[in-house]
């Protein structure tokens, strides 16, 4: 069973992103269950959502606390030791940075996804909204996840400038560059 | 049709199948998108019905009651102060003995403030003369609700369909949503007596004298034991007509236990998982769900636990200075039985806190160890919960 964190300020699209995903793990046959947890978030403050996908019915209404993939849209809100504590060793984490691969040799024993969120965001028009971007990247990332489910949930799902939506998909599809976890070490 | 929506959606798109023909609601977290799903589709021209959007919880349930007096499918939701504040109406709805339908998102009374799943609110309304029934997940929901409309107009008691907050208002899931012309066939129009009529003015609420009274009560319960028998009757026809059903309480793996876990809603789910390992690495551990809470199903209770030797039941919610309260009323309910089993009660998952695998498993241990009952409720939570 995938166990994805989706990490993030509020205002950046968090939640949209992990219902986005999960409507394109339900197209693609999965079952997926997504939550988010509501209280008192305000933009600009951390946000977190979370989504599950496996095969069959997911019984299990808890939350995720050691997820095995993280979407992180704000690279200021990780470090390599909360990583370590909080994820299981070897996770996909993708991650929205203007950083080099560089900057990244701390995170030692994860598979990274790296893509500039922002600047795909920006070269469609969508200012802060990056999620499309980083919902993109994450497909490449996963692996398993054909494109064709995304953009059918990003169809369905983004409230406004579909078309700049599904050209920031199709760019952070392939704009996200992959460091293997071995490659890193 | 099978969607990918939350519990609060798979409610407002089973009060929309049910052709609710008056929605009356005041908006609070977390049932909030009940209500604003509702309005979207009234929106845009596909609700069928009308949206009144009153001042208070307590002014939804007076315009849903005297709805339902005359004659008219209605449904209220709400969650945690707004039942609070009902509280007054809605020993009136059961009273005037009407068919109003509601949806309780159960979160934390105040104070202090918090958003959280909590079963109190909905348990404090215990003797208001409600059906209440416990959803464990989505799919659950969207069809207590259709049952519920089904069961309060035959019996003329009003129902209330209890959901957890987050764990079912906003966890998204695969839910089946059923044809329009199913529902129809199950549900059929609303013919309960039209007591409101404008050319015969009358009083909905007599002033009675005190046989009078005591006589408007035993009306009452016996309504409750009818009510068990078409909640029965409903859900097998239910499970003909969409191939799911589900009973006053469910059992898994009951006979030849050592232990019975009793649980309520989500954490039901949750310790499937839990009971189906621990059966695999050979415990004999039984499940018993509880979902119909009043009336309550004493006599099933009863057949179910007879045997077991003992029983730990998993509360989230609290009775302050007692213990959880459906721990309560099972051992109230099997004080007569045969065999007496020994209960032991636990509070888990109280302000909504997780209730994961381990911490079900840590219940489950400490109850097959546990050499003597203790009365009051133990408190087991995750760490740094506390």
């Amino acid at each position: 069973m995938l166990e994805i964190k989706f990490h993030g300020r509020g205002g950046q699209g968090i939640v949209l992103a992990s219902q986005m995903l999960g409507l394109a793990f339900f197209k693609a046959g999965n079952y997926p269950q997504c939550y988010s947890l509501f209280g008192g978030e305000r933009r600009g403050a951390p946000v977190v959502s979370f989504l599950r996908v496996d095969e069959n019915e997911i019984l299990l209404k808890c939350e995720i606390k050691q997820p095995n993939e993280l979407l992180c849209f704000d690279e200021t809100l990780i470090s390599p030791q909360e990583l370590h504590n909080q994820m299981v060793p070897g996770s996909k984490i993708l991650v929205n940075t203007g950083q080099s691969r560089g900057y990244f040799k701390r995170f030692l024993g994860f598979t990274l996804g790296l893509v500039d969120g922002r600047a795909v965001a920006e070269q469609f028009g969508l200012g802060h909204m990056i999620n499309t971007a980083m919902v993109g990247a994450y497909c490449r990332l996963n692996g398993n996840l054909a494109l064709k489910y995304v953009f059918e949930a990003v169809r369905e799902m983004v409230p406004a400038k579909e078309k700049a939506n599904l050209d920031a998909v199709r760019q952070g599809y392939s704009a996200v560059s992959i460091i293997d976890s071995e490659r890193v070490t | 049709m099978r969607k990918f929506i939350t519990g609060n959606h798979a409610v407002a798109e089973a009060v929309r199948l049910c052709r609710t023909q008056l929605v009356a609601a005041y908006p609070i977290t977390p049932q909030t998108p009940i209500y604003e799903k509702l309005s979207d589709w009234e929106a845009a021209g596909e609700l069928g019905g009308h949206m009144m959007r009153t001042e208070s919880e307590h002014s939804a349930m007076a315009a849903c009651l005297s709805a339902s007096l005359a004659g008219i499918r209605t449904f209220t939701a709400t969650s945690s102060q707004g039942l609070a504040l009902m509280h007054e109406m809605l020993h009136f709805a059961s009273g005037c003995r009407t068919a109003v339908v509601m949806c309780c998102v159960n979160r934390t009374m105040a104070a202090p403030w918090a958003f959280w799943s909590d079963q109190t609110d909905s348990l404090s309304q215990r003797d208001t003369g409600w059906i209440q029934i416990y959803c464990e997940n989505n799919q659950e929901a969207l069809d207590s609700v259709i049952q519920a409309f089904r069961v309060a107009e035959q019996v003329l008691l009003p129902c209330m369909v209890v959901i957890e907050a987050n764990f079912i208002s906003h966890f998204m899931e695969p839910v089946e949503v059923p044809s329009q012309r199913r529902v129809d066939s199950f549900l059929p129009q609303i013919n309960i007596p039209k007591r409101f009529e404008l050319e015969n003015p009358g009083f909905a609420v007599p002033v009675v004298s005190q046989a009078q009274y005591q006589r408007y009560r035993k009306l009452s319960q016996e309504a409750m034991a009818y009510a068990l028998e078409v909640i029965e009757e409903v859900d097998q026809e239910f499970g003909d007509t969409f191939g799911r059903h589900y009973g006053f309480v469910e059992e898994v793996g009951t006979e030849g236990a050592e232990l019975v876990l009793v649980t309520t809603a989500t954490i039901t789910s949750t310790a499937r998982v839990v009971i189906e390992r621990l059966r695999q690495e050979g415990h004999k551990i039984g499940l018993v769900k509880i979902r119909v809470f009043r009336p309550f199903p004493v006599q099933t209770l009863k057949k179910t636990l007879d045997s077991a030797p003992k029983i730990a039941v998993i509360d989230r919610n609290i009775s302050l200075g007692r213990e959880g309260i459906f721990c309560s009323e099972l051992k109230a309910g099997l004080i007569n039985a045969s065999a007496r089993a020994h209960v032991q009660g636990y509070l888990a998952g109280i302000g909504g806190t997780n209730v994961s695998p381990s911490l079900i498993e840590r219940i489950v241990k400490d109850a097959l160890s546990r050499e003597d009952i203790v009365d009051e409720p133990i408190w087991i939570a995750e760490e740094n919960s506390c």
